[in-house]
């Protein structure tokens, strides 16, 4: 859909057309549910926090004023719902040896003795080691740290996704990064 | 040993969902997204009837106070030009032998 149609579509709407407001809920509902399963906190279950996020803009979409791309208006809202939902969220100490599955263990293993890439099976595990990981760091390091790694979006696209600087961006990956790299040093300590 | 970032990277990428979330919404929910919908735009209508009535009061005061002018206007000059009259009067009777 483009611009025009989604202008369209509001202007049908404000004429009372809830046929064309049903138009902008399913075009919008696949990008919301990927960036909210992308960005999830850890306790928040995905169905619940992706209709929250779909109430929100559908309760605001009259103040949709058209000076920014409808789709990046909407992941405005979402990545900032999710933001404020793990913001909930008590950060958790940083992790030990002890606190990892047997699974995870192997995982942080196989990563320090094995140049190859992990297999299917060890994806689930690794998964949960990362959120483990995450789970240390400030919330908005972490939403960070998800938009950037795990969703692999680039500097300019988390800008604008998030409505932070480039220089703040920067900043808080390095710093998270630095934070992930020194938690997972104690854990490789405590493996060997 | 593999250097810490180099795992660290290793891991991230194992980590990454390949598996896109269902498309379709949940039953129900596009029912409620139309009622969001709906109710903001009855309580945006709203905040509008409330402008409308401030502005009616507004005007109604306007002109509830121009209607007024004349009376109050009336009141306030005519003391004077009364007791004008009677001095004249009074100043008038004086002289008169």
């Amino acid at each position: 859909m483009t611009d025009a149609e989604v202008a369209e579509c509001l202007a049908r709407g404000r004429d009372g057309d809830e046929k064309a407001i049903l138009e902008l809920f399913h075009y919008m509902y696949p990008h919301v549910a990927k960036l909210v399963q992308a960005n999830l906190p850890a306790k928040e279950s995905a169905e619940d926090l992706i209709q929250k996020v779909c109430i929100k803009v559908m309760s605001h979409l009259n103040q949709f004023s058209g000076k920014v791309p409808f789709l990046h208006w909407v992941s405005r809202i979402a990545v900032n719902t999710c933001l404020n939902q793990i913001r909930h969220e008590k950060r958790r100490p940083e992790i030990r040896l002890a606190d990892l599955s047997e699974n995870e263990a192997n995982v942080v293993e196989h990563l320090a003795t094995a140049p190859d890439e992990l297999d299917a099976s060890q994806k689930m595990a690794a998964s949960e080691l990362v959120e483990k990981l995450l789970a240390s760091l400030k919330p908005a390091d972490r939403l960070l740290m998800k938009l950037m790694y795990l969703d692999g979006h680039n500097v300019q696209e988390i800008a604008s996704l998030t409505g932070w600087s480039r220089t703040l961006i920067k900043v808080r990956a390095f710093r998270a990064r630095a934070h992930l790299r020194q938690h997972y040093t104690l854990l490789m300590k405590e493996t060997t | 040993m593999n250097p810490i970032d180099d795992q660290l990277n290793r891991l991230f990428l194992a980590a990454r969902k390949g598996d896109s979330p269902d498309l379709a919404p949940p039953f129900g929910l596009e029912t409620r997204a139309l009622a969001a919908w709906r109710e903001a735009g009855r309580s945006e209508a709203g905040i509008l009837d409330m402008g409308i009535l401030a502005r009616g009061l507004i005007v109604a005061i306007l002109i509830m106070g121009a209607s007024m002018w004349p009376v109050l206007h009336k009141t306030t000059t005519d003391p004077l030009s009364e007791y004008m009259q009677t001095s004249d009067t009074t100043l008038a009777s004086d002289e008169t032998p």
